[in-house]
């Protein structure tokens, strides 16, 4: 491989920081990883209240807290490297990542009507969290070595969106739409910044403006066409569809200025809000803390993204600059359809907010994502 | 460093990440602007649906007031009863519904189908709605149920007062039921500010309908914390945000008193058998009523508590009308009874006195028509006493021939309460009818014939009377000439009993007869029953004296050859109707009673009894100092105590063979049966 050059330089320098332990302490970027520690303390807090009443779900904060055990030793084992083994063995993680995605339709486990996990001993993996990574990895490593400036054709996005539209296939298949959706918009932010030819862009929005009326009617199941036609109207049938949208608004929006009091919601302590250890629990977060609350986790959040973006924007070379812009993406638009939903502003999609949602497989994936982000930014300076 | 060439691309990015920034600032402005909505300029708003949300507003239903008889036996109670209910809302298509369903079905041991058919056709009403599975469950159930309960969500026993008439069919007609008040009856009672909700219970029939007010409690409410699945938070205070004023507790229904005797009641049902018929009890000397029941009957309760289409079609088909208050609902021409109106009428207008008699000879000419008189070969020399005794037509139509005209006869049944509504508080009261002149041709646009009015002296022709009002008027008759207004309620009291209100005589009216024309109609009257030549003889109480009147009433024209046909060969329906009214004791009279038995043939012997058994069960009950066995045995030494069975045949007492008198043409059509959903239409009558 072409790049196989750089390991020289890098061996280089990890031996220079034996000496310079100090100042290269200074030097790391504790930033992401503190914001992290942050938002995790915050979600294993809140899961405590949002778990405290159902019977089935107490207790679930002490796994959230062993995948955090977990996610700390991974991202150490994350730091140890530098960052191209990930350009090296990109391809390998992606295959790898797919057979399981294959294997969780194969042998998956049920629950709530989808096939969305794999047992792994005594735990759930769910491959398609790891997947959003694995092929925004893949994506870095694919148009690392291209020098287009003036723009992709279709012929050039082809290939790409074949490796995009592979994973998210099996995906939908699931079905998580929410995932998919994930993926295809990180694929789609990630190639307008590489930008994309406008004819090209034309016809693609043509295309999509006229094959979404069929998505609608043929490639949606029922309840998710209920959940669109309950975003556009919300009142339409408040105890049935609607319900979820208008529980969730009402609890957020209950929580006023400074909230009910922690444990004190009473949207998600009586049940009324539905999937409130997961997808919901922004609203649970909402209700008990407020405003105020709420804000401190939105600043929180935009923190982590601003800081995520000037790792990308220092970053010295294409692979890590599109690793991190990716990665960034990725919880971009995970923060901003959960929220968005939770809101009422967007229909109700099952996307989990990163580090507040219950759930292993996608605390393991924000924290791999946000180590990853700070081997790049500690390597910015090395040259 | 890195790759070569790819310092360009990457001055290149750096200058489109402008835009990345831009688009993240956007969606972070976004989402806090949204906050700011929902939190800050909403969040009111937002707390209160939260507050309603978790806050479940229940019903507790007050218990409606009692009613009691004179003597504070139980008549309608409440008592407990334990119903099943769905919350749709939690039962959504899944695997889960179909447990649930499955399992109830087995417990209440119903079909399944019939479950979701009881679903089905609540869908049109808001999920969180409870519906009614099934009413009525037995301990067993419940317990089964509540024990199952925590795995069946949106599973509910409602524990719910219920209205029992504690003697199922007796009096069903005066005491009534009660039903959930429906969509079309709301608006009406609403008007008048009495605030129903739908599926509350008002009362449909009878008293419970009449005095729904004073009945009526009023709804406390308690406020519970619930989850999103209905279940009611119990918790161990944490959480919990509601203080103890969460409970406004509710305010039963005043208690009846009725002017009923319930003993009377009984009596009368069990004379009564399962002939068809009415009977009223008023106490001559303030108009209470003593009893009251119209046959055959239905039991209440089965109403109050939903009754079945198959039981309500079963009583609506009844050909005997199960469903119609014959005491006020039904009027009948009343026969013979009729003749001591026409003795008092000659008596007063001064046409005829104590000395005056007339010869029968079976029958008059009057122009070319014969009236006939019941016993076809003459009654001989009568005087009025023994006119009244033998029930002699021919001497009634002379007397009436001697009046001005029909409307002195008129004048004398309208000054003893007939031909107008008693104004008692039921509803659906008919006035009956008395004819005259002005009526007639008002009516019929023709004028009186004289004849007629010899029909009319022998309450034939267009006369139609209620049993009320045939008891009322005997009543009048007995104390000298006072009409009171029959009630029924004695007194209200508060659920605690408390005395609130108390209800006294009301004149109607008052037209004191000549003692001696008392004297004459009520030594009439007592020979009917004491004297062997009365017509109902062989129905005389022994020690007391009790005085009435037969009557014998043809009801279908009747074709030439079974015109001396005996009466029990006709078809059930075309037999006559017999009356009898009559009061006791003779001198100061403490109950008048009249008994209308549908075709029964005789008078005699198809009403006389049952009024002779509620007569004899309440003197003995009210003064058994004189009219006990015992006393009476003392009082008369070596008189048998029952009366001898009299062989004399008095089949054809009574009867006028008489066709033309009878009209072929129903003078006011008969009232329709009372439809549970039609009461409405007569809810306006109710009381303020």
């Amino acid at each position: 491989m072409k790049h196989s050059s750089m390991e020289t330089p890098e061996l280089g320098s990890s031996n220079l920081r034996l000496g310079m332990y100090d100042e290269e302490f200074k030097r790391f970027n504790w930033t992401l990883l503190v914001i992290e520690l942050l938002l995790v303390g915050i979600g294993i807090f809140n899961l405590m209240s949002a778990t405290a009443v159902q019977d089935k779900s107490l207790g679930l904060y002490k796994n959230q807290l062993l995948w955090f055990g977990i996610g700390l030793g991974l991202t150490a084992l994350v730091l140890l490297p530098h960052y191209s083994i990930l350009s090296r063995t990109a391809y390998f993680l992606y295959f790898a990542n797919l057979v399981l995605l294959v294997a969780v339709l194969l042998v998956g486990k049920s629950s709530l009507g989808a096939k969305r996990w794999i047992g792994f001993g005594g735990f759930r993996l769910q491959p398609s969290e790891f997947m959003k990574l694995s092929v925004v990895i893949c994506l870095a490593k694919y148009f690392e070595s291209d020098r287009t400036l003036e723009g992709y054709g279709f012929k050039d996005l082809l290939l790409p969106g074949l490796l995009v539209a592979i994973p998210a296939g099996l995906i939908i298949v699931q079905p998580d739409l929410g995932t998919a959706l994930i993926i295809l918009a990180t694929f789609a932010t990630m190639m307008l910044f590489l930008k994309v030819r406008t004819k090209t862009l034309l016809v693609i929005g043509l295309c999509a403006a006229i094959a979404l009326p069929m998505v609608y009617k043929v490639g949606l199941k029922p309840y998710q066409r209920q959940r669109l036609i309950s975003f556009l109207n919300p009142n339409a049938d408040p105890k049935g569809s609607g319900y979820n949208s208008i529980q969730s608004m009402i609890a957020v929006g209950s929580g006023q200025l400074t909230g009910k009091g922690y444990k004190k919601g009473t949207q998600s302590q009586l049940n009324f809000l539905p999937e409130h250890h997961t997808d919901f629990i922004f609203s649970v977060f909402s209700e008990e803390w407020g405003f105020i609350g709420s804000l401190t986790l939105l600043f929180l959040y935009m923190g982590l993204l601003i800081n995520g973006l000037s790792v990308a924007y220092q970053s010295h070379d294409k692979f890590g600059l599109l690793l991190s812009l990716g990665i960034v993406t990725i919880f971009f638009w995970h923060i901003i359809v959960n929220m968005g939903m939770v809101m009422g502003l967007l229909p109700i999609v099952g996307v989990p907010l990163p580090f507040l949602s219950y759930g292993g497989s996608s605390l393991l994936t924000s924290i791999l994502c946000i180590a990853i982000l700070t081997n790049v930014a500690n390597k910015k300076f090395m040259f | 460093m890195a790759f070569l060439g790819q310092e360009e691309q990457i001055r290149e990015f750096q200058d489109r990440f402008r835009y990345v920034y831009a688009i993240v600032f956007i969606a972070g402005a976004l989402l806090t602007s949204r906050l700011v909505y929902l939190q800050v300029l909403t969040g009111d708003k937002m707390r209160q649906y939260s507050e309603e949300n978790r806050i479940k507003r229940v019903k507790i239903t007050a218990p409606r007031g009692m009613i009691f008889d004179r003597d504070r036996t139980l008549l309608i109670d409440n008592r407990p009863a334990y119903d099943l209910e769905i919350i749709p809302q939690y039962l959504k298509e899944s695997k889960q519904t179909v447990q649930v369903i499955g399992v109830l079905a087995k417990i209440l041991r119903m079909p399944e189908s019939k479950i979701y058919e009881i679903l089905q056709k609540a869908k049109s009403q808001p999920s969180f709605m409870p519906v009614k599975i099934k009413t009525d469950l037995t301990r067993d159930e419940v317990a089964t149920v509540e024990s199952w309960k925590i795995s069946m969500p949106g599973i509910d026993v409602r524990e719910e007062i219920k209205r029992t008439n504690i003697y199922g069919d007796v009096a069903a007609h005066l005491l009534g039921y009660i039903g959930e008040v429906n969509a079309t009856e709301l608006p009406s009672f609403n008007k008048k500010g009495l605030k129903y909700k739908l599926g509350d219970n008002i009362g449909k029939f009878g008293l419970e309908q009449r005095l729904e007010n004073i009945l009526r409690g009023i709804d406390g409410e308690e406020l519970k914390e619930v989850d999103a699945l209905g279940r009611v938070k119990l918790g161990q205070g944490k959480g919990r945000v509601l203080d103890a004023n969460s409970i406004k507790a509710a305010k039963p229904g005043k208690n009846l008193v009725l002017t009923i005797d319930q003993d009377l009641q009984l009596a009368a049902a069990t004379a009564f058998g399962d002939k068809s018929g009415s009977v009223v009890a008023v106490d001559p000397n303030s108009g209470e009523i003593l009893a009251m029941l119209s046959r055959p009957s239905f039991d209440p309760t089965e109403f109050s508590r939903g009754i079945s289409s198959a039981q309500w079609n079963k009583l609506i088909n009844n050909e005997n009308h199960p469903l119609r208050d014959k005491t006020i609902q039904d009027h009948y021409s009343p026969g013979s009874v009729f003749k001591t109106v026409t003795a008092i009428a000659g008596l007063e207008e001064g046409v005829i006195d104590e000395k005056s008699t007339i010869r029968c000879t079976g029958s008059i000419r009057v122009g070319n028509r014969v009236y006939h008189c019941w016993q076809k070969h003459g009654h001989g020399e009568l005087n009025v006493i023994s006119a009244l005794t033998q029930s002699c037509d021919v001497f009634f139509y002379r007397v009436s021939q001697k009046l001005k005209s029909v409307d002195d006869l008129a004048k004398w049944a309208f000054h003893l309460g007939l031909g107008a509504k008693t104004g008692i508080n039921m509803s659906r009261e008919v006035s009956g009818l008395i004819p005259t002149e002005e009526w007639k041709k008002k009516r019929f646009n023709q004028p009186w014939n004289p004849g007629e009015t010899l029909s009319v002296a022998i309450g034939q022709s267009f006369v139609l009377t209620t049993a009320l009002q045939l008891a009322n008027m005997y009543a009048a008759i007995g104390n000298g000439g006072t009409v009171y207004r029959p009630f029924l309620v004695k007194a209200i009291e508060s659920f605690d009993g408390n005395l609130l209100e108390q209800f006294k005589p009301e004149i109607l009216g008052r037209h004191d007869l000549k003692p001696l024309t008392v004297e004459l109609v009520k030594q009439g009257l007592w020979g009917v029953i004491n004297s062997p030549r009365g017509t109902a003889y062989h129905q005389r109480i022994p020690g007391a004296d009790f005085a009435g009147k037969t009557g014998t009433v043809q009801i279908m024209r009747l074709s030439a050859d079974k015109i001396y046909q005996k009466c029990e060969t006709f078809k059930f329906r075309e037999r006559h109707n017999g009356v009898f009214v009559g009061f006791a004791p003779l001198k100061d009279p403490q109950i008048a009673v009249a008994v209308i038995g549908e075709h029964v043939c005789h008078g005699s012997t198809g009403a006389a009894p049952i009024a002779r058994a509620i007569i004899k069960t309440y003197l003995e009950k009210k003064f058994p100092d004189l009219y006990s066995e015992k006393a009476v045995a003392a009082r008369l030494k070596g008189v048998p105590l029952n009366p001898p069975p009299v062989a004399v045949e008095r089949d054809e007492e009574d009867i006028i063979i008489d066709n033309d008198s009878i009209p072929s043409v129903p003078i006011a059509p008969p009232p329709l049966p009372p439809l549970p959903e039609g009461i409405e239409k007569d809810s306006s009558e109710l009381d303020d």
